[in-house]
């Protein structure tokens, strides 16, 4: 259309015909484009909020990382930073601690004391993260391995922790790592399991009892799954007793 | 007429002036529109890009949480109603109500009841090392995973299972599902001998489970599994993958001071911010690509992921710099292709990327657990890698590669009983310079320095 208004400015008879039709087109351009950009820039705001996603997915799955690299190292006073002043820890079957402090205290009370220990492997290895963001953008989920190789063998745990975003930063909000089996290194899992952890079993004491009680392997427990099927969008069916699966949330 | 003929002309030079400045101006400013609108859309494109390699990262890893406890009709539910399950040379299954009757007869489950697992049932299959590759149609997809089973039942016997499975996937009504997979089995090995410990393969070795429950056609590909060295296919080829690729690294554009300039420059940002997090799942797909082949002895390959320069550095062996120095040194693990009965599986887990503001360079730490065998004798190994990636023209290479050992441990015993030294430098293939750092692996331990501050406080790893 722009050329169109071109191609008029040439007799000086339609000269007059081209400043009106030029300032008509520009004015028309003008107002067109203002709707243009607004909607560009709606555009690009939604589209930023996509990317923002793709970025918390990354940077939840760091903070759960980190953790891990952590643990390795017994560098529990970096560890307890990456949780949420109000944040709660439940591992294994010792209950529930409430606060960034008492996760200092879990660590470095019950599994020794700050840094590694010559002698002394305790890899804490973290597998097959799955994040999910929520749709208000500032909590999110994530499912986790801990596969662990320490000096007394394997261990194999489910994290399903909660984070939140204060300022701009992901931060764990709740964390809970129920155990599915630990062994020690010999014959493995073939028969030298070890019990699952109870309030009792080392200090500290927790705050609060086990959210729940549950045994593990050679028995069975499913923690729930905080996403529903990715496929058909279901949330998750109950274990069958009758399958061995017993129901969780007792 | 009286017109005062100078200034009339002078009037409509004025008036045509700014008629033909401002239509030129808008005729500008519709081109500089139309080519930001084209940009909106490429941005949306490359967003719906990336979100598929999540996507197809969530599909296979719900995948594993589902069938370790007896999901197994949840985990079929993840295909497309067509979809196919290739069992190593078993055959093909077809369809949902046949791969969940496959699933559950291989874990272990109910075929009456479920979903659960039978007390003293141990069905943990860890699915790690993706590598996706979505077409450019946005459509379908491929992946290669690494599987890692823990499975056995109680007093009875316990396994170690590693297999790797290529994936297709589809979206259908904007949901990705898994069209076919197929699961190459390397090995179910007894715990006590562990994989160093199996014997060659003869003849027909389907498992009990499709002399029970007869696929649906015959595997497409008979191999042999480990001790014989297998490669299963790759989705991806050599060279230039998109896979590995994003946005070529360019300075930021200087633009208009004007309503247009700022989206413009709106734009340059949000496709910098898109760069940097579709570089993060590049990077993870070169990481998982250069796993897989060390696992099969593939030195010129893995040698040919790093930069002109790049530099390759394992344990205390001291650091090799160039494409051509760092095969060499790859070749200190064994014969390219490795030699019947050799393991050599370095897992890629647990990563932490960071790309740099201008989406140019990048760091990762990274962590392996390492199975090895050789000459019937088993290793277990463990450590952290802190990498350095530069952007080549928009394919992403490794400029450093260090890997700090952990620990190395004799299978039989354990890393606790009997740990393993570091091998000290080569003096047949000596490196290009000495290690970067001294240090001792298991029973010492070394903290890795880490590339970044606490991701929270931002604070720099004090060590406490």
């Amino acid at each position: 259309m722009f050329n169109h208004a071109k191609k008029h400015a040439g007799s000086p008879g339609r000269c007059v015909c081209a400043v009106v039709l030029g300032l008509f087109w520009a004015a028309a351009a003008q107002a067109h484009s203002v709707a243009d950009l607004q909607a560009v820039e709606k555009d690009l705001g939604s589209l930023g909020d996509r990317i923002e996603r793709l970025q918390d997915l990354t940077e939840v799955e760091i903070v759960q990382n980190a953790y891990g690299y952590y643990v390795d190292k017994a560098q529990w006073r970096s560890l307890s930073d990456l949780f949420a002043e109000d944040a709660t820890l439940e591992i294994g079957g010792k209950g529930v601690f409430l606060g960034r402090q008492r996760v200092f205290e879990y660590m470095s009370v019950g599994l020794g004391p700050i840094g590694p220990r010559d002698g002394l492997l305790i890899d804490h290895q973290q597998f097959q993260c799955l994040p999910t963001i929520n749709e208000d953008g500032v909590s999110a989920e994530v499912r986790c391995i801990a596969f662990v190789m320490s000096s007394g063998g394997w261990g194999h745990n489910y994290y399903e922790d909660r984070f939140i975003k204060e300022n701009g930063v992901w931060k764990f909000k709740k964390l809970h790592g129920p155990f599915n089996m630990y062994a020690g290194y010999k014959v493995g899992w073939l028969d030298n399991t070890i019990l699952n952890t109870y309030p009792e079993k080392w200090p500290p004491w927790p705050d609060l009892p086990p959210t729940i009680i549950y045994l593990t392997y050679p028995n069975y427990y499913i923690e729930p799954f905080h996403y529903p099927n990715p496929v058909t969008g279901k949330a998750m069916p109950p274990p069958s007793p009758r399958a061995g699966g017993e129901a969780f949330g007792r | 007429m009286a017109f005062p003929s100078k200034a009339v002309s002078l009037a409509l030079t004025v008036l045509l002036g700014l008629a033909l400045c401002s239509s030129g101006f808008a005729k500008d400013d519709a081109a500089r529109l139309a080519a930001l609108k084209a940009r909106v859309k490429a941005i949306a494109e490359e967003i719906s890009y990336v979100e598929s390699i999540t996507k197809v990262q969530r599909l296979g890893r719900a995948f594993g949480y589902y069938t370790d406890k007896g999901f197994f009709g949840e985990a079929a539910d993840l295909f497309t109603d067509d979809g196919t399950f290739q069992w190593g040379v078993d055959g093909v299954y077809k369809g949902k109500a046949r791969i969940r009757e496959l699933l559950t007869r291989h874990g272990g489950g109910s075929l009456t009841d479920g979903p659960g697992l039978p007390f003293g049932r141990l069905n943990l299959r860890m699915q790690l090392q993706p590598m996706v590759t979505v077409a450019a149609d946005g459509n379908s997809a491929h992946a290669r995973w690494r599987e890692w089973g823990l499975l056995g039942q109680y007093k009875k016997e316990a396994l170690w299972g590693d297999a790797v499975i290529e994936d297709d996937y589809v979206k259908e009504s904007g949901v990705w599902k898994i069209a076919a997979r197929r699961y190459y089995q390397n090995f179910e090995a007894p715990y006590q001998g562990g994989w160093a410990a199996l014997k060659p393969v003869t003849g027909n070795w389907q498992t009990a489970v499709a002399k029970e429950f007869p696929p649906d056609a015959p595997a497409p590909k008979q191999y042999q599994p480990f001790p014989t060295v297998f490669v299963p296919p790759y989705h991806y080829g050599d060279g230039t993958l998109r896979a590995i690729q994003s946005r070529p690294p360019a300075d930021a554009p200087k633009r208009a001071d004007d309503a247009l300039g700022k989206l413009e420059a709106l734009a340059d940002a949000k496709e910098l911010q898109l760069a940097r997090t579709h570089s993060v799942r590049a990077l993870e797909n070169l990481q998982a690509m250069y796993g897989y082949y060390i696992d099969k002895g593939q030195w010129k390959k893995a040698a040919a992921l790093f930069s002109r320069n790049g530099t390759y550095e394992f344990g205390q062996s001291g650091v090799y710099i160039g494409n051509a120095h760092v095969e060499r040194a790859l070749s200190l693990m064994g014969p390219p292709g490795l030699v019947e009965g050799q393991l050599n599986n370095y897992v890629m887990v647990q990563p932490i990327i960071h790309v740099s503001a201008d989406n140019r360079t990048a760091k990762a730490r990274w962590r392996s657990d390492v199975q090895l065998a050789r000459d019937g004798k088993g290793r277990w190994g463990g450590g952290v890698y802190e990498n350095e990636y530069v952007n080549d023209k928009g394919t992403w290479k490794f400029s450093k590669l260090h890997y700090y050992v952990t620990f190395w441990g004799d299978y039989e015993q354990g890393w606790a009983a009997k740990p393993i030294a570091m091998d000290p430098p080569s003096t047949a293939i000596p490196p290009d310079q000495p290690p970067t750092l001294v240090y001792q692996s298991f029973p010492k331990l070394q903290v890795v320095p880490y590339h970044y501050a606490n991701p929270v406080t931002n604070k720099p790893n004090a060590g406490e």
